[in-house]
């Protein structure tokens, strides 16, 4: 297999919405929408997180869906990097403490980026998925350093 | 001997073939030697993507041939289970109903006439 190459591509993402109230959820898609248009940083959505790099995680994650969104992240490859986007995965926000809840996402999960706000506005979204592209970088270099 | 076998529709030679052979090998692996090196084998990364959901074993999600027929045994399923027990596996008893059958025809038809 052939060496990594600085991340120098573009940033796919995928996008895991676990009991949110779809707020959140629009506001990323107002981020693709040609207002925004993330696309044309090379940010985009994709089907499937065998093909990510970022995993946006929206909503206060029920407890059926916790071992599930587990799986979602393991079958991300190397490096990775996890975007929490509302006030719902970040601290639970108004189903903090709820019974059925298993989140916040940094207790199922490791989270890179919090993007807090209910919902967060477009700009915030893309801003954390910049930071998690830093952090992508930073990721990726420590994991050349070990092969070499 | 020449190794070219040349027909009105084209022509055929081993050496050529050989050749494109290893030209789309050596273009495979390229493109396999970009893929990503950092997946980990024997995790969840190999797996297929369900949403998240643990992938069922294969006998529960195969579409086997008897299913095909679910509808139509399910509508004639008194009529199938009168079949069923008549059904032995035993090939004397398909003689015999061979013959009783048949037996039954030379009747019909000898009446007849
Ligand atoms: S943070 Fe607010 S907008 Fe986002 S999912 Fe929770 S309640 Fe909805």
């Amino acid at each position: 297999m052939g060496k990594l190459y600085n991340f120098k591509r573009s940033l796919w993402v995928f996008h895991a919405s676990g009991g949110s109230c779809n707020a959140c959820d629009i506001e990323i898609v107002a981020a693709l929408t040609p207002r925004y248009d993330v696309e044309r940083f090379g940010i985009k959505l994709v089907g499937s997180p065998r093909h990510a790099d970022v995993l946006l995680v929206t909503g206060a994650i029920p407890r059926d869906f916790a071992d599930k969104l587990r799986r979602i992240y393991e079958q991300m490859p190397d490096p990775k990097a996890v975007v929490v986007i509302g006030n719902c995965g970040t601290s639970g926000g108004v189903f903090y403490d709820s019974y059925n809840i298993a989140g916040p996402i940094d207790e199922i999960i490791p989270v890179d980026v919090y993007v807090p706000g209910c919902p967060p506005r477009p700009e915030a979204i893309i801003d954390g998925v910049v930071k998690a592209w830093l952090k992508i970088e930073k990721l990726e270099k420590q994991l050349e350093g070990k092969k070499e | 001997m020449s190794l070219t076998l040349t027909s009105p529709s084209g022509f055929w030679n081993p050496l050529l073939w050989l050749a494109f052979l290893i030209l789309f090998t050596l273009i495979g692996y390229i493109i396999y030697s970009k893929g990503n090196p950092s997946y980990k084998k024997d995790t969840e990364q190999v797996k297929p993507y369900l949403s998240g959901n643990i992938e069922p074993s294969k006998e529960k999600i195969q579409v086997k041939a008897g299913d095909i027929y679910w509808g139509f045994v399910e509508a004639l399923k008194d009529y199938y289970k009168v079949l069923k027990a008549m059904h032995t596996g035993d090939l004397r008893d398909y003689i015999l109903w061979y013959l009783g059958i048949g037996a039954i025809i030379i009747f019909i038809l000898i009446g007849g006439v």
